[in-house]
């Protein structure tokens, strides 16, 4: 019996490693190779034999990128462009240096990339950016070469949710942080630009909890600075998650109502919240404009054409802010877009 | 025994740390302010928070513990706990309708074919245990993440009466009990309400895992399996079976975890949703007195060593250490515990040997 069994093990290895890709396959076709792609050998091709090739690149996988997904597929169709749509499964740096090397051999007219790590990537994107067209989005790296930037002001979405705050809580409130890292630029830019908006009517900041993006974590953080700080008025979440763990912590503590919440995005329980009144409001990008715009101006930079990138080469998406009177026309429109019942 | 005193002793001095520390604190900044005296830390609230985090965790380093008396180690349980959750948030959102009595058992049992799957490897095949479990911690993540779509699962409002296991406490049974507004409630209530849901659950895994590990034959087997499995062999016991059997109890027992987190969460995003937990995991139980090497360890310890961490978790929030600073406390509390350990285990050999030269003179 044992003779048999390294032929056994071997036979479920394979299966595998020859099942899993063909599981996956379906949604990889339409990525084959093409011919050289060069932006400047694009305009000889008459439009009607090739279609311009693009691609986007997330810093990980969630929802948001998901609407991001739906807002390139949208853009693909309006302006007739090949959209390849890569979601880094680790959100790692390295990763996505891997996906952006793959891309560039592949021979894509135009990249756009959401940088995980800007600073520490300027090198790696320079060294796209002269191959072919790339600009960055959601997350910036001024520093670099990159055609462009399209995203949110992450300091005017803090601003924004500073108003919620100074709306729902009285003068010289007493307000935490909860954040998943500080050491990513959106969270400091958005602190900054809540800061600056509070400052003015006495609301102070008293204490900034991380919790590594773990969301049993983020919780725990919740109930413990509740338990620290009796007295605190307000919660602020700043990252997508950080909305629900809020809301959960709080109502675990028994404090629902006395609490007041202002987040971040559209995850299904923060909107459920704003809608049963728990959550005063919440501050929400686009992903959805990112994921088109980019595909837009990604098409005219092929074609040559820079009209569309502005002098301080940055294009705000403006936020918006969810609260209990548009909540409801808000979530059926993105459930519409992703899909959802 | 000596060893679970000790972490008692260890977690009582972090607390009396924590009051002190608290205290100076307010005898710096409040006192003049005419504020009296209140422990965060020691307060009943702060214990009703930090209880469900250590149930829930104490099931994670039970598994592990297991499979780590047998000398493996189970890199995998976060991913487990990721899959089993997955799955199941899928099935109930999309499953038509099936009774969750059919849902969780069949999540389940993926986590048992898992342990099968280790267990098989490891003993059949002899591959390395870290080898097999770190390959399970890419690939069950990455399944999770393929049958989710990427997209974060939850169960939405549904199944109040099993996120009650995640989340309830023992008072959610009496409502007669629940204190009205207004009124103070009365120490039943109080005790009651700290009574969690997965703490009872824990509790309940940490009997029935004692029962086997230091009771039962087959789990005195384990200890001497993983003392010297060679010697174990020749002394007729089954390791291979037995080996098996320690990887499957990991799995089913992590993928129950898992679950119990999905209930508690409620938002379960494939890409992080219990990463790192294998590692509180092992830290609990080496912790807890269970040597890497195998062949040692106790499910009492196991059971303080995760609570230690828990409450060192805790205890950076309360005081207010910086978040950044969390790690260095933890990773700082667990070497100083195990250097501990291995000082005073050296001295009471050594006081052995001397003694029996002794009487040998």
């Amino acid at each position: 019996m044992y003779r048999y069994l390294p032929s056994l093990f071997l036979t479920v290895i394979l299966t595998f490693v020859f099942v899993i890709p063909m599981g996956c396959g379906s949604k990889q076709q339409g990525t084959s190779t093409s011919p050289s792609a060069n932006p400047q050998q694009k305009q000889t091709v008459s439009p009607s034999a090739k279609k311009v090739k693009v691609a986007f690149i997330t810093n990980n996988a969630s929802d948001f990128w998901k609407i991001a997904e739906a807002g390139t597929k949208k853009a693909s169709q309006d302006f007739g462009v090949d959209v390849i749509f890569r979601i880094p499964s680790a959100g790692t740096a390295e990763q996505q240096q891997q996906i952006l090397q793959d891309l560039i051999t592949l021979g894509v007219a135009g990249i756009a990339i959401s940088p995980k790590d800007p600073e520490n990537q300027t090198e790696m994107l320079n060294d796209a950016a002269q191959k072919t067209n790339l600009i960055t989005q959601d997350s910036d790296a001024p520093n670099s070469l990159r055609k462009c930037y399209i995203g949110t002001n992450n300091f005017d979405a803090g601003v924004e949710a500073g108003k919620l705050v100074q709306a729902c809580t009285p003068q010289g409130s007493k307000i935490i942080i909860c954040v998943g890292t500080l050491d990513a630029q959106n969270a400091r830019d958005r602190l900054e630009g809540l800061k600056k908006q509070i400052e003015s009517t006495g609301h102070q900041i008293i204490d900034v909890r991380t919790d590594e993006t773990d969301r049993a974590k983020a919780i725990a953080n919740v109930q413990d600075a509740l338990v620290r700080y009796p007295d605190v008025a307000c919660f602020v979440g700043l990252w997508s998650y950080n909305g629900p763990a809020i809301l959960n912590g709080v109502r675990d503590s028994g404090k629902l109502g006395q609490v007041k919440i202002v987040c971040f995005d559209e995850e299904d329980e923060t909107l459920q919240g704003v809608k049963d009144g728990h959550i005063y409001g919440t501050v929400v990008q686009r992903p959805f404009e990112f994921g088109y715009q980019s595909v837009r101006i990604l098409k005219e930079l092929a074609e040559g054409n820079t009209s569309s990138v502005p002098e301080n080469k940055q294009i705000f998406i403006p936020t918006l802010s969810i609260t209990k009177e548009n909540v409801d026309a808000f979530w059926s429109e993105l459930k519409q877009i992703l899909g959802k019942s | 025994m000596r060893k679970a005193l000790g972490l008692v002793g260890l977690i009582i001095v972090l607390c009396v740390l924590a009051y002190v520390w608290e205290y100076l604190h307010w005898y710096q900044h409040s006192k003049d302010l005419g504020i009296s005296f209140t422990s965060n830390f020691l307060s009943l609230t702060n214990f009703k928070n930090l209880l469900p985090w250590i149930g829930l965790f104490g099931i994670l380093a039970l598994a592990q513990s297991i499979v780590i008396i047998t000398g493996g180690i189970d890199l995998s349980i976060g991913s487990v706990v990721c899959l089993v959750s997955v799955v199941s948030c899928i099935l109930i959102n999309k499953g038509q309708g099936w009774s969750p009595f059919l849902i969780f058992p069949f999540a389940l049992c993926i986590s048992i074919l898992i342990g099968i799957w280790h267990g098989t490897l490891i003993s059949y095949f002899n591959i390395q245990p870290f080898v097999v479990t770190l390959c399970g911690l890419f690939a069950y993540r990455s399944f999770a993440r393929f049958f989710a779509g990427d997209t974060t699962q939850g169960f939405g409002n549904a199944l109040p009466n099993w996120k009650w296991l995640g989340k309830g406490t023992l008072l959610d049974w009496f409502p007669s009990l629940q204190p009205s507004v207004g009124t103070a409630p009365s120490t039943i209530t109080l005790l009651m309400d700290l009574v969690a849901a997965p703490l009872v659950i824990m509790i309940f895994f940490t009997i029935i895992v004692g029962l086997f590990l230091h009771l039962s034959p087959m789990g005195r087997h384990l200890f001497a399996l993983g003392a010297n499995e060679e010697s174990a062999r020749f002394s007729g016991i089954q390791t291979q079976r037995l080996k098996l059997l320690a990887y499957v109890i990991c799995s089913l027992i992590a993928g129950i975890g898992g679950l119990l987190f999905a209930f508690k969460v409620n938002s379960v995003q494939p890409s992080d949703f219990g990463s790192f937990y294998e590692l509180y995991a092992v830290a609990g139980a080496v912790l807890g007195g269970c040597s890497l090497r195998g062949g040692t360890g106790n499910v009492i310890g196991v059971i303080l060593g995760i609570a230690l961490i828990m409450v060192l978790r805790n205890l950076v929030n309360i005081l207010g250490i910086r978040s950044e600073l969390e790690y260095v406390v933890i990773g700082g509390a667990i070497l100083a515990g195990v250097c501990a350990d291995e000082f005073f285990m050296r001295r009471t050999q050594k006081k052995r040997t001397i003694e029996a030269q002794r009487e040998t003179k």
